[in-house]
């Protein structure tokens, strides 16, 4: 499964970087291949390529505050969630998008 | 540890609610101002409201972005005893992890407080920090990151 997603939290310089890094090894740990922007104090990193999104299965949105670029994902099966939830139960909720995206197939 | 360093061990601390904790980190980040620091308090309770600062059990992180500091840094602030109740949430609290961002800090800084940030996902990390009971080898496992 092909995974992408955006975190950003309210101050962004904790959540942000920690759901970042949680998502990404929940998911590569479950054998997909996942890539998550981060939009934060420092600004975008990790920029999402329109081919990453065009692939993805699904989008993970771990975010708390309006997030830029958001229409790049219409049209897509998005998963919307709070960096709180990332952070505390980021193998759950890759479970989930694996489960969003079973259904769907 | 380096005064001048982004990173300020506090070790063995002995408060026993959340309050005290907030109160510390605003009497030393504030030098002396009573509006600085009633500010700090004030953030710190602010973000609180938006979700629970719990990272992994044991270990908070509250964290602002403030005019009033004179300096980013990150405190960590190794409790004596577990403050039993910190939030509604968070139980039996043993490290508190503090992110002081300065307002217009710069790139560079940021990226250094943003990349130690990620390694806080690594629950193999924050356990080797708890489990650190002497303020050196705490040191040095900050150090490792």
């Amino acid at each position: 499964m092909k995974i992408v997603g955006v975190a950003a939290c309210t101050v962004g310089i904790a959540h942000t970087y920690i759901a970042q890094e949680k998502l990404e090894n929940a998911g590569k740990k479950a054998g997909h291949e996942i890539h998550i922007e981060t939009q934060g104090t420092i600004g975008t990193e990790n920029e999402l390529t329109q081919q990453q999104i065009a692939e993805a299965d699904i989008v993970i949105l771990a975010t708390d505050v309006k997030i830029a670029g958001r229409e790049r994902f219409d049209g897509k099966r998005i998963i919307q969630v709070t960096t709180e939830i990332a952070v505390k139960s980021p193998n759950k909720l890759i479970e989930k998008a694996a489960e969003v995206v079973s259904q769907k197939n | 540890m380096d005064t001048n360093s982004i990173y300020q061990v506090y070790f063995n601390c002995k408060w026993k609610i959340k309050e005290e904790v907030y109160s510390f980190i605003s009497k030393i980040v504030s030098q002396d101002s009573p509006i600085a620091k009633e500010e700090v308090i004030h953030q710190l309770n602010e973000r609180d409201k938006i979700g629970s600062t719990l990272i992994a059990e044991h270990v908070v992180l509250p964290h602002i972005e403030s005019d009033q500091l004179k300096k980013s840094q990150i405190l960590f602030i190794r409790l004596a005893n577990p403050i039993v109740s910190w939030d509604s949430q968070s139980k039996n609290i043993c490290l508190v992890i503090v992110i002081l961002l300065k307002k217009n800090e710069s790139v560079n800084i940021k990226k250094r407080i943003s990349l130690y940030i990620r390694s806080l996902a690594d629950e193999e990390y924050l356990n080797r920090l708890l489990e650190s009971h002497e303020e050196e080898d705490f040191m040095e496992k900050i150090i490792e990151f």
